[in-house]
C-alpha cells in the first residue's frame, strides 16, 4: 500500500495515499464532488467534467477523477466558480440526455439535477437536443436494451466490459454528437456479449436497462438489503438480491467485496427466475401405484421413516445410503452426514463431488495433506503464469476468468492444456492440444524437459519434498523415457510447445495451475493430478504466494460439503473415520455411544449406485441431487434405483430423479434459506434469506431433523443455521475460529482455527499438511485407456459444460434468458470426421457406445481434433450420460466422463 | 457485378501486414479499396477483427468513426463532388441539381445499377480549375452539365465493355 500523505481540501487536513485519485478520497472523506463517468471499480475517464476542483499551483479547473494526491495537495472542492462551472456542464449533459425515467433503475442523473437546479425546465440555461440527435435503440439482447437518447457517452460500460470483464465486446459507432454504444456491429444479438449484464449495473443514467420485470420493479421500493452467495458456481459472488411481492426481481454484485468485488456473469445476474418458477414443488409427495399424490408433511415424513425403517431392520443398516448436495448449505450437509451416520448408523454418506474433482482432491491430499485450491482468487490476476489445463474456466468459472483476463492484461503467460477450443485460447500464450487422456504423458514430458534443461528449483526439493533428491531422482528416472518425440507421439502435441510450455511455466517467477474436469474425469484421473504437482514440486511452483495448484469448484458448495463431513471416508474438517480417536472424539461432541459410529468407509457415489443395481443397496435419501443426469450409465443408473425397494428424494423440482422416488419432499431454494458455503478459495461465505419458500416448502436441515425424530433418532436441536454452524466449528478444527460474525459480508478463508486466527489465504507457505510437513512426488507413469476407439465405435466422447447452463440444468432451465442464449443440445464434430461419416452441419445425428445411444444436432467446427467428438451434458433431451461408462479410478472412484467410444450416423 | 471480396482475397491483402494495431487503419483502406462495392462488409469487419485480434465492437468503432469508410455498399464508381467556396460561387449547385434529374443521383445516394454513388466533400485543392471532381482516384475539373453527362456516359460504357 502506498504511503499517507497529508493534503487539505477545502481547508479540511486530511491523510490520503500518495497517488490515489483525488475524487475518490475526497469522496471517501464526506466531500459529494458530483460525477457521472467515474467509478470507483473503473480507471479515471474525465468525460462529464462535473468533478472540476481547484488545486493550487494547477492551472485552471481541473478534473479530480484526473488529478493523483501528493503530499501538501491544497485542493478547493466548492466554490462559487466550481458550482457555476458544474451546472452548466450538467446542464449541456441534459440537453443531450432523455430523461424519462420509469423507476427500473437507480438514476444517477436526477439527484445532481435537485442539486443544480435544474428539474425545472424553465430554469435550465440550454434547450433541449436529444430529440433532435438520430436515436438508436438496440433491444437485440436477450437481456438488455441500449437506448442512445438516456446514453451520456461516459464510457462506463465500455470500460465496464473492457477493464472489469475482460471482454472489450462495448465500443462507440459514429462520432460527435451522433456517438453511440455498440456492441460487435450494431447488434448487441449478434456480438461477443455473453450477457453478464457489467454495463447495465455501472450504467448511471438508464441508457442500459435489464429487460426482466421492466415496469415491474420499482428500484426504490424494491428490498434490495439481502447480501447473498451466488448459488450457480463455486467462485462464490457475493450479490445483492431486489425482492418485491415476495418475488426475486433482479441481482446486482455486491460491490465491497470479495471474491467477486461486484462482478457476476450471466448465469448469477440473470439465471434467478427458478426460485418462484411455477414448477416449484409446494407440498411433499407420495407415489402410490406409479402415480404422485400430495400429502401432509406428516404423512410423507412418517411413511418414509416407517418404509427406512423397515429396510433397516429387514436388510440391516448397511443397506441404506444417501447422496447429500453440493447446492445445500454447510449446515444441512452437515447435519445429513450425521443423520447418515446416526440414523442408519453406517457412513454411506456422498454426493457428486466424486464425480468432479474427487480425483484431484485425492491425489493433493496424498502428495499435499489438503484437498482444496492453495490460492485465494485475487493471485489469478497476480501471479506471472497461469497454467489451465482441462478447465473451460470462461465458460465455466466466468468469474475467476475476470481475473485472468485482467492478469493476462497486464502481462501474464497463460499456458492452455485442453483437448477441446475453449474461449481462453484467444488469450493463452501457447495451446496444447492434446488427444483425449494423454495428460500424464505430456506432462511427463514437460517435467523431462524442465530437468534436462535444468529448470527445477533443488533447493525446495531439498526443503520442501519428502525424500529430497532421491525422491526427485525417482521421478527423473520415471520421465526419462518421455522424451519431446515420445511424447509427442503419444500426445499428438508439436515437441516445440511442449518444450515452450514447460520453459513458461518452470521459468516463471511464479506460477499457479488451474485443473478441471478434463483431468479428473477419467480413469487416470489421479495420476492426473500426481504429474500435475510432480511439475509443480520440482519447480518449486507452490509454498510461496501466488504459487499453487487450484481445482476451481463447479457448484456453489461443492467445497464446503466434503468440508463439514459429507464424505464417505472422512468426518468434517477431513478427519478419517478409520481411525478410532476420531469416532470417539466425534462420539463425545455428538453426545453418542462410540460403538454406534460405523468404524468402516462407506460406499462412494458410483459404488452406492453399483449396489444398488447388485441388491445390497435397498433404500436411499437423496438431497438435492440428480443422479439420473449426472451420474455415468444412465441406464444402469435408472435400473438402480428402479431396484430399490425405497427412495426418499428432496428437491426444488420434480427432477428427473426424484420421478424414481416414493417419497418427495419440497425444499427450499437457496433464496430462501440461511447458512454458509464455502467457495473455491476456501471462503466461506453467507448465504441469507431474501424470499419466503413457495406453499409448504421448508428447509433442508428441518426435513433432515424431522425424520430423524420419526425413526426415533435424535441428531440434534437447533435454533437456527447458526446454531449448527457452530457445532461444525467444534467438529472440524478448520472451521475452529470461524462464526457468522466473523464471516459478515467478507467470508473467511479455512483453516481458520481459533478466534484470533485470520484466515488463511496460500496454503502451505510454511510447510505442507502433511505428518512430516514435507510434500510427496509420486511418479506415475501413461497408461493406454482400456476402452478403446475401434472399427465399431471409431470415436471417442468427450462432455462437459457451456457457460449457459448448469449441471443437471434443474435451476439453469427455468430461465428463460439463460434459454435465449442455449437452449439445445448438439454434438461437435471435426470436419475432417464430418467429410468421413457424410454429416453436414445442423444434421440429425445418432450417437451409439456400448451403453446405449441418443439422438442430437451435429456442429462441425474445428474446434476438437479429429477422432474426437464433444458434447454438452446439461440436457436430459439427449443425456451424454446414456453413453458413459461406471468404470472408475481405482483410487478416487471417479468415473469417465470424458472418455467414451462412439459411433456417429446421420439420420 | 460482383458483390464481395472472396476470403481468399481479403486474406491475400491482410498478409501484407503485421498484425499490430498501428496497420488497422491501413489495412481497412486497403480492403476498402478492393471491394468491388467499395465499403467495408461484414466479412471484412470479421477477417480484421480476427486477423489484429481485436473485438468486433473496436473494429466497427474505427470504421463508423472516419467517413472515408463506408459500413453501406457504395457504387462501383464513387463520385466525389467538390464543395468549397470556389466551387461554390461557380455554381456547383446547378451540377448538383443536374446530377439528381439526370442520373437520379443525390449526396449519400448509390444508383439502384450500383453504378455510381455521390459524396459531397469539402475541397479538393483544385481550385484553379473549379468546378471540380473524383471518381474513384481520377480528378475532373472544369466541369459542366456536358462534361459531367460525357464523364459518367463513358465509365458507364467502359465498364459494360470491361464486362
Amino acid at each position: 500500500m502506498s504511503k499517507l500523505v497529508a493534503i487539505e481540501i477545502d481547508g479540511k487536513k486530511i491523510e490520503a495515499p500518495e497517488g490515489a485519485v483525488l475524487l475518490q478520497v475526497a469522496k471517501e472523506h464526506g466531500f459529494d464532488i458530483p460525477s457521472l463517468c467515474f467509478h470507483k471499480r473503473l480507471s479515471p475517464t474525465g468525460a462529464c467534467r462535473l468533478c472540476v476542483v481547484k488545486v493550487e499551483q494547477m492551472p485552471g479547473l481541473v478534473m479530480s477523477c484526473a488529478v493523483n494526491i501528493k503530499a501538501g495537495m491544497r485542493v478547493t472542492a466548492y466554490d462559487e466558480e466550481l458550482q457555476t462551472n458544474r451546472r452548466h456542464t450538467l446542464a449541456y449533459l441534459l440537453a443531450e440526455h432523455n430523461e424519462a425515467y420509469d423507476n427500473s433503475y437507480e438514476d444517477e442523473m436526477r439527484p445532481l439535477l435537485e442539486r443544480y437546479n435544474l428539474i425545472n425546465p424553465d430554469q435550465r440555461p440550454f434547450g433541449s437536443l436529444w430529440e433532435n440527435i438520430p436515436r438508436v435503440i438496440d433491444d437485440s439482447s436477450p437481456v438488455l436494451t441500449y437506448d442512445s437518447s438516456k446514453c451520456i457517452r461516459c464510457f462506463r460500460c465500455i470500460k465496464a466490459c473492457d477493464e472489469i470483464q475482460g471482454k472489450g465486446v462495448l465500443s462507440f459507432a459514429d462520432r460527435g454528437i451522433t456517438k453511440y454504444i455498440s456492441a460487435g456491429y450494431g447488434s448487441w444479438k449478434n456480438s461477443e456479449c455473453d450477457g453478464c449484464g457489467e454495463c447495465i449495473q455501472l450504467c448511471p443514467t438508464g441508457a442500459i436497462v435489464e429487460k426482466p420485470f421492466r415496469g415491474l420493479i420499482n428500484v426504490k421500493e424494491a428490498d434490495n438489503t439481502t447480501i447473498t452467495t451466488c448459488p450457480y458456481c463455486g467462485v462464490g459472488c457475493q450479490m445483492k438480491v431486489f425482492v418485491q411481492d415476495n418475488t426475486v426481481m433482479r441481482i446486482d454484485g455486491f460491490d465491497e467485496v470479495s471474491p467477486n468485488y461486484g462482478r457476476l456473469c450471466v448465469k448469477g445476474r440473470f439465471g434467478y427466475q427458478y426460485a418462484n418458477h411455477e414448477k416449484r414443488l409446494t407440498k411433499p409427495l407420495i407415489k402410490k401405484h406409479g402415480q404422485f399424490h400430495e400429502a401432509t408433511w406428516d404423512e410423507a415424513l412418517d411413511y418414509a421413516a416407517q418404509k427406512l425403517s423397515d429396510v433397516k431392520k429387514k436388510y440391516g443398516n448397511m443397506a441404506l445410503a444417501g447422496l447429500s448436495s453440493a447446492k445445500c448449505s454447510n449446515e444441512e450437509n452437515y447435519l445429513f452426514q450425521k443423520f447418515i451416520r446416526l440414523v442408519f448408523e453406517n457412513n454411506n454418506v456422498d454426493y457428486c463431488t466424486r464425480l468432479c474433482h474427487a480425483s484431484t482432491v485425492t491425489a493433493m491430499l496424498k502428495s499435499f495433506g489438503d484437498g482444496a485450491g492453495s490460492n485465494s482468487i485475487e493471485d489469478f490476476e497476480t501471479t506471472d503464469c497461469l497454467l489451465v489445463t482441462g478447465n473451460n474456466i470462461i465458460e465455466t468459472h466466468p468469474v475467476t476468468a475476470t481475473f485472468v483476463k485482467r492478469g493476462k492484461a497486464k502481462g501474464q503467460k497463460i499456458i492452455l492444456i485442453d483437448p477441446k477450443w475453449t474461449p481462453l485460447v484467444n488469450h493463452a500464450d501457447v495451446w496444447l492440444q492434446p488427444k483425449l487422456a494423454t495428460d500424464v504423458a505430456l506432462l511427463n514430458g514437460m517435467i523431462r524437459v524442465i530437468i534436462e534443461q535444468k529448470w527445477y528449483d533443488e533447493d525446495f526439493i531439498n526443503k520442501r519434498v519428502e525424500g529430497g533428491m532421491e525422491a526427485f531422482d525417482a521421478l527423473k528416472k520415471l520421465t526419462d523415457k518421455y522424451t519431446l518425440p515420445y511424447t509427442s507421439e503419444i500426445t499428438g502435441v508439436n515437441p516445440q510447445k511442449i518444450f515452450d510450455a514447460a520453459r513458461i511455466y518452470a521459468t516463471a517467477e511464479t506460477a499457479m495451475i488451474a485443473t478441471g474436469m478434463g483431468m479428473s474425469q477419467q480413469t487416470v484421473g489421479t495420476n492426473n493430478v500426481f504429474s500435475l504437482i510432480n511439475m509443480c514440486l520440482v519447480t518449486g511452483q507452490i509454498g510461496k504466494e501466488r504459487c499453487g495448484i487450484n481445482p476451481p469448484r463447479g457448484q456453489n458448495n461443492v467445497q464446503g460439503a466434503t468440508d463439514v463431513g459429507a464424505s464417505p471416508k472422512n468426518y468434517p474438517g477431513y478427519i478419517p473415520i478409520a481411525d478410532e480417536a476420531n469416532r470417539k472424539r466425534i462420539a463425545e461432541l455428538w453426545e453418542v455411544e462410540f460403538e454406534k459410529l460405523h468404524y468402516k468407509p462407506g460406499l462412494t457415489t458410483i459404488e452406492i449406485m453399483n449396489h444398488a443395481h447388485e441388491g445390497g443397496i435397498k433404500a436411499m435419501y437423496i438431497m438435492g441431487e440428480n443422479p439420473v443426469i449426472t451420474d455415468p450409465n444412465q441406464t444402469h443408473t435408472i435400473e438402480a434405483l428402479e431396484k430399490l425397494d425405497f427412495l426418499v428424494v428432496q428437491d426444488l423440482f420434480l427432477t428427473e430423479t426424484a420421478a424414481y422416488a416414493d417419497v418427495v419432499f419440497p425444499a427450499a431454494s437457496l433464496f430462501e434459506k440461511e447458512g454458509t458455503v464455502v467457495n473455491s478459495d476456501r471462503r466461506v461465505l453467507r448465504i441469507r434469506q431474501a424470499i419466503q419458500p413457495p406453499g409448504q416448502a421448508r428447509q433442508d436441515w428441518e426435513i433432515t431433523i424431522e425424520l430423524a425424530k420419526r425413526m426415533g433418532a435424535d441428531i440434534g436441536t437447533y435454533e437456527s443455521p447458526e446454531d449448527i454452524f457452530n457445532e461444525i466449528a467444534l467438529a472440524a478444527p478448520i472451521f475452529g475460529g470461524i462464526t457468522y460474525d466473523r464471516i459478515n459480508f467478507q467470508g473467511i478463508q479455512w483453516p481458520c482455527y481459533d478466534a484470533n486466527h485470520p484466515g488463511t489465504s496460500t496454503l502451505f507457505l510454511d510447510k505442507f499438511n502433511t505428518p512430516d510437513g514435507k510434500a510427496k512426488i509420486i511418479p506415475v507413469d501413461y497408461k493406454d485407456q482400456s476402452e478403446k476407439p475401434h472399427s465399431d465405435f471409431p470415436l471417442v466422447l468427450n462432455s462437459g459444460r457451456i457457460l449457459y447452463q448448469y449441471h443437471s440444468a434443474t435451476l439453469s432451465r427455468k430461465s428463460p434468458l439463460l434459454n435465449a442464449y442455449a437452449n439445445n443440445h448438439y454434438v461437435i464434430i471435426n470436419p475432417i470426421d464430418a467429410k468421413k461419416f457424410a454429416i453436414d452441419d445442423g444434421d440429425n445425428v445418432k450417437i451409439t457406445s456400448p451403453r446405449g445411444s441418443l439422438k442430437t444436432i451435429a456442429r462441425i467446427r474445428d474446434e476438437v481434433l479429429p477422432g474426437e467428438l464433444f458434447m454438452p451434458w446439461h440436457y436430459s433431451e439427449a443425456p451424454v450420460n446414456i453413453l458413459t461408462r461406471n468404470e472408475m479410478d481405482p483410487m478416487s472412484k471417479i468415473a469417465p466422463f470424458k472418455y467414451s467410444v462412439v459411433k456417429i450416423e446421420r439420420i | 457485378m460482383q458483390k464481395e471480396l472472396s476470403t481468399k482475397t481479403i486474406n491475400s491483402i491482410l498478409e501484407k501486414y503485421e498484425p499490430q494495431r498501428h496497420n488497422i487503419i491501413k489495412a481497412l483502406h486497403s480492403l476498402q479499396d478492393a471491394h468491388p462495392l467499395h465499403y467495408i462488409s461484414n466479412s471484412i469487419l470479421d477477417a480484421v477483427s480476427s486477423f489484429f485480434n481485436i473485438t468486433k465492437a473496436e473494429t466497427y468503432g474505427i470504421v463508423t468513426y472516419y467517413s472515408m469508410f463506408s459500413i453501406k455498399p457504395r457504387g462501383y464508381h464513387i463520385i466525389r463532388l467538390c464543395q468549397s467556396p470556389v466551387c461554390s460561387m461557380l455554381n456547383i449547385k446547378d451540377l448538383l441539381n443536374h446530377l439528381a434529374d439526370r442520373w437520379q443521383l443525390k449526396p449519400g445516394i448509390t444508383t439502384e445499377d450500383s453504378m455510381f454513388t455521390l459524396e459531397t466533400v469539402e475541397c479538393l485543392g483544385a481550385c484553379d480549375n473549379a468546378p471540380a471532381m473524383m471518381v474513384n482516384e481520377q480528378l475532373y475539373t472544369e466541369l459542366s452539365k456536358a462534361r459531367i453527362d460525357e464523364i459518367l456516359t463513358h465509365l458507364k460504357e467502359a465498364y459494360h465493355k470491361n464486362l
